[in-house]
């Protein structure tokens, strides 16, 4: 299903949020989601916050502020949910949220101050950010998208944030 | 506020609305993968219990994935099938508040006559129209403004969220609004999604009030009618017109002639019930 009206909208207008681990393909997701805050009320992080009124039809929703409060990857959320709407994944390695994308006018690394807080944060030690030979973040395709190098940083804004997407299997 | 007596039935159904009431108040707090949920969608131990106006609405919005809540509607549909719509008039906390603010503006008032009947359309227009919205707007409609789940998840999004719940607070206030000042009991009698699709979920063998005809001795203005919270002439009503087995007409028929009964089962002893 193309997910209707506002799917056609949602696809031309908004870019979606970061959603929860397993979340579904955006449109999809949005069609799935009844609301009923079961994934916001197991997470143990607090990581999960309804969508508010700035996202419309989607309010009620659940998303993630990285910067707040980002996603730990305890994978309680998926099997909570009743609708469909995250996909029932059990291996963190395999959750696609989105890609963290490194700011280099930003990032400490790129200025020649050494600075690894993002390599240290990331739970896929060593497979999602290696380092190139000057030190410098690299983001690689194992990237899940928790966010949890975007909350670390140490930048004023975070020099590294997660692009959310990369959906399309259901991850 | 004038007291008025209150039926075992009545006084029953009250015990269990308030214990799920506090039930949906407590489960922010008690961080439980077992128990965890809302009025739409409840996890309880093993079972998933899913609104079926919520099911269907996801269904037309999100695709097929969405049958995964079907394992849930079964067991709703089921109770629903033995004692009629339960669900709303002895499990809905918003039904509660709705009563609670009916009996507020409404004390001693009668309801129109053949109020029942005129709930019909509105309510096979109110969820028809919720459920075609779901499909052309590509979100579940019935569930975002279901008022049993505007009104449980606002505890759990106060709680375990980072902010106001502003979204679910505005609808609220406005299906509070629409209680207080519309039609009486406009939503849970013709709006509610959950109500509407819970008005079919009713077999001529399920439980519920039974006229036994011979001995009823009121006239068209009974206090059946003027009590069912409702709207509804249990001696005049059909079965899809939205009855939900609070038996609070059982308990104010003076002459016995109403039973809480499934058909089959034997009718109640021939003592009139005590002058309330």
């Amino acid at each position: 299903m193309s997910g209707g009206a506002a799917g056609w909208l949602r696809r031309r207008l908004a870019p979606p949020p970061l959603r929860p681990p397993g979340a579904r393909p955006e449109v999809e997701f949005a069609g799935l989601c009844i609301r009923c805050g079961r994934c916001a009320e197991v997470c143990p992080h607090r990581a999960l916050r309804p969508a508010g009124l700035a996202h419309g039809l989607e309010a009620g929703t659940p998303l993630v502020v990285a910067r707040e409060a980002p996603c730990w990857l305890c994978m309680r959320c998926p099997p909570a949910c009743p609708s469909g709407a995250l996909a029932p994944v059990t291996d963190p390695r395999k959750v696609r949220m989105g890609r963290a994308v490194v700011d280099r006018e930003r990032c400490f690394a790129f200025q020649g101050i050494l600075c690894r807080t993002c390599l240290d944060a990331c739970p896929l030690q060593g497979d999602a950010i290696a380092q190139d030979d000057d030190l410098r973040p690299v983001v690689t395709d194992r990237c899940v998208g928790c966010g949890l190098c975007e909350w670390r940083c140490p930048a004023e804004r975070s020099a590294i944030r997660v692009r959310p997407g990369g959906r399309e299997e259901g991850g | 506020m004038r007291a008025r007596p209150t039926g075992p039935w009545t006084r029953r159904r009250r015990g269990v609305q308030l214990a799920v009431a506090a039930l949906y108040l407590a489960l922010p707090f008690l961080g439980s993968e077992r128990i965890a949920g809302t009025m739409v969608a409840l996890r309880l131990g093993p079972l998933d219990l899913v609104e079926p106006a919520t099911a269907a609405s996801a269904w037309l919005s999100g695709g097929a994935a969405a049958l995964a809540l079907l394992a849930g509607v079964a067991p709703v549909v089921v109770l629903a099938l033995v004692l009629g719509p339960v669900y709303c008039s002895w499990a809905c906390p918003f039904g509660l508040l709705s009563e609670g603010i009916d009996r507020l503006r409404a004390r001693g008032r009668r309801w129109p006559e053949r109020s029942w009947e005129r709930a019909r359309l509105p309510r096979a227009v109110a969820l028809g129209g919720l459920l075609l919205g779901s499909l052309l707007l590509g979100a579940p409609l019935a569930a975002i403004l279901s008022p049993p789940r505007l009104l449980t998840v606002l505890p759990l999004e106060a709680v375990s969220g980072r902010v106001l719940p502003v979204a679910t607070g505005l609808l609220l206030l406005g299906a509070l609004a629409l209680e207080l000042l519309g039609p009486r009991r406009i939503l849970c009698r013709a709006l509610c999604p959950a109500g509407g699709a819970a008005a079919w979920l009713r077999l001529p063998a399920t439980w519920g009030p039974r006229l036994d005809g011979a001995r009823c001795l009121c006239p068209d203005v009974a206090p059946c009618h003027d009590g069912c919270p409702w709207g509804i002439d249990p001696r005049r009503m059909r079965r899809a017109d939205g009855c939900t087995s609070c038996m609070a007409c059982v308990d104010r028929c003076p002459s016995g002639a109403l039973s809480a009964r499934a058909r089959g089962s034997p009718p109640a002893p021939r003592t009139p019930a005590a002058p309330a």
